[in-house]
């Protein structure tokens, strides 16, 4: 292979509005991941213009790019990449001391994020004491709690069985609903797709089908 | 711009230390592991450079009161390392002493070659006369005024056991007059003092002055004038050379300044070591925290202030060290302060100025010094392998796949 060239996205052209609940769907290598890193500011497209929030990402330097992450954008990963010496409220909390929020706002944000994700009682244990669906719920409390404009979520259900699947994916539906959040989701699984509105279908970097759920 | 961009960055520093500090007691043992031995670097560096500082202290003391004075005057030709001018160096007490040598504020000795034989051997030595009434030296001269049958004389411990010879005995000495004339007499010890100085004692005899200016037919002569303190008045005496303290003691400095630079190689060891483990922990948390590391530039992190936090990360651990430090090293310090340090071999024939308990004196400034050059090393050593956090790819990093 050496250092030879690969293109991962050709001739993608798509525009999420405010508050989607639509998922990049495909097989693995099928350019979803590149994507979602794409939109998040964490990769750049060698060729070609992704727009973000008024952003050009291709054109962002390194603090404006964190800065657009911070400020707008929240994570969910397939490994819920939580900070794992510290607490659920720890981690929870991270974005908004990034943020420099007071004391006092970032406690009351904190709880009423674990709130809508159901684990007000869990603020003081850390992610090893947690099962797989906690930490997922976790990890959504932490891209939930600044509000952000849109979320990206990597494969969310993919270490998590049926039920704590089902669980976590309606409680980012019901925050998709009551803030108007946009989730972009990128999955192969079929639960998840069960519950997205918009489903965008890649194959071999290029968007196959991309279809709207009709809502009853 | 600037106080708005101080205040950004003083906001960035202060989560970096708020992370670094949970990050640090959220890894447990790890941590705690490399604060303990880190902790030795500064307690025992510390301790080590207080010895030094003790043993300077304790030399320069114990030189003044036996040796050195507030200052001397010496005979212009006096040089005390060439035993081939000694019979050329003195000369009367300068009148313009003499009213202080009166009042006790100078004390002027005359020192001649002279050779002992102790049991049958020969010896080659010098005679010291010191005026039995002196108060500026510590030597026992007033035990000089004893009568005995013979000249009374006294000698140090180490000469003592060089020579074989004790409190009461006798034994021949011989010197030279101011003529040339060679003449021997019997001198009894009568008394054995024990100095840390091994420069007044070693190969020396002390004998009452005026006797000694009697037989060397050198009336009111002397070689060296000892001043009581430095409050005396020194004007400049012709034929004579004012000897300060600091001169003086500048072989102690020298021997001190010695000592410390090949103690450095030693700490250095020491906190190599430290610097060691903390590097490898670095290496190893870099490699095993890449998720983490990819989640901090997700969540609004640059890269380079990852890099930061994990510098910070690793300068916490100098100073959670110096805390730990200070809650054994403190009580410890302080009672070697008060008990000392024992040296556990004879010290007596170190040939230099050395206590056999040195007492360990800690400043300030040693303290502060030391916790410098320790955070400073730690910060380096911890910013060197965090740089590779600045080239990671954060969406491989994310997924743990960087080797």
């Amino acid at each position: 292979m050496g250092k030879g060239e690969f293109t991962a996205l050709k001739g993608i052209n798509l525009t999420f509005g405010k508050g989607e609940f639509a998922g990049l769907i495909g097989p693995s290598g099928s350019g979803k991941t590149t994507l979602l890193n794409i939109i998040g500011s964490l990769d750049v497209p060698s060729d070609g213009e992704a727009m973000v929030l008024g952003n050009s990402i291709g054109k962002l330097n390194s603090k404006q790019a964190a800065q657009l992450r911070k400020e707008n954008l929240g994570f969910i990963f397939q490994s819920y990449n939580l900070l794992q010496v510290h607490t659920v409220y720890e981690n929870v909390e991270f974005p908004l001391l990034l943020l420099n929020h007071s004391a006092a706002e970032r406690k009351r944000m904190v709880l009423d994020a674990l709130e809508w994700v159901g684990l007000t009682d869990k603020i003081k244990s850390k992610p090893p004491q947690l099962s797989g669906g906690e930490c997922q719920r976790v990890a959504i409390a932490r891209a939930m709690v600044k509000r952000p404009s849109l979320v990206l979520a990597d494969e969310p259900t993919a270490n998590l069985d049926a039920a704590n699947s089902h669980n976590v994916l309606q409680t980012m539906e019901k925050l998709n609903r009551e803030l108007e959040t946009t989730f972009i989701f990128a999955t192969h699984d079929e639960k998840v797709i069960s519950y997205l509105r918009r489903k965008i279908f890649l194959l071999d970097g290029r968007v196959d089908n991309d279809e709207t759920v009709k809502s009853n | 711009m600037t106080r708005p961009l101080n205040r950004t960055k003083s906001i960035a520093m202060k989560l970096a230390i708020k992370l670094a500090f949970r990050n640090l007691i959220g890894a447990g043992l790890r941590t705690w592991l490399n604060v303990i031995v880190l902790s030795f670097s500064y307690v025992i560096i510390i301790w080590m450079n207080g010895v030094m500082i003790g043993w300077e202290e304790q030399a320069k003391h114990d030189m003044t009161n036996w040796q050195i004075g507030g200052g001397q005057y010496w005979h212009q030709t006096y040089d005390p390392f060439d035993p081939f001018t000694l019979s050329e160096s003195h000369a009367p007490v300068p009148s313009e002493l003499t009213d202080a040598v009166a009042k006790g504020d100078i004390a002027p000795m005359l020192i001649v070659q002279g050779t002992l034989y102790p049991q049958g051997r020969m010896q080659s030595i010098a005679i010291k006369g010191i005026d039995p009434k002196q108060t500026v030296l510590s030597q026992p001269s007033h035990r000089l005024d004893t009568i005995v049958d013979g000249i009374p004389a006294i000698i140090g411990a180490m000469m003592a056991q060089d020579m074989a010879l004790q409190k009461g005995d006798r034994v021949t000495l011989r010197w030279r007059d101011a003529n040339g004339t060679f003449d021997a007499a019997t001198v009894v010890i009568v008394d054995i003092f024990t100095t840390n100085v091994p420069a007044v004692e070693s190969g020396q005899v002390y004998i009452s002055l005026q006797k000694l200016q009697e037989m060397t037919l050198l009336p009111n002569h002397a070689t060296t004038l000892t001043l009581k303190n430095n409050k005396v008045q020194t004007p400049e005496v012709d034929g004579w050379a004012i000897k300060t303290k600091d001169t003086l003691t500048k072989s102690v400095d020298d021997l001190i300044q010695t000592k410390t630079a090949g103690l450095s190689i030693f700490y250095f060891i020491l906190l190599l070591l430290a610097m060691l483990a903390i590097f490898d922990t670095m290496v190893l948390s870099i490699f095993r925290r890449q998720k983490e590391i990819g989640t901090y530039v997700a969540l609004g992190y640059t890269r380079h202030q990852v890099v930061g936090l994990f510098t910070v990360e690793g300068a916490m651990y100098s100073i959670l060290a110096a805390l730990v430090g200070a809650a054994y090293g403190l009580p410890f310090l302080a009672w070697q302060a008060k008990a000392g340090w024992t040296m556990p071999m004879d010290v007596s024939e170190f040939g230099m100025a050395i206590a056999q308990t040195l007492y360990p004196v800690y400043s300030l400034g040693l303290v502060v010094t030391t916790v410098l050059i320790v955070v400073l090393t730690t910060t380096i050593v911890s910013y060197w392998p965090s740089r590779k956090i600045a080239k990671m790819n954060p969406t491989e990093a994310l997924r743990g796949k960087i080797q």
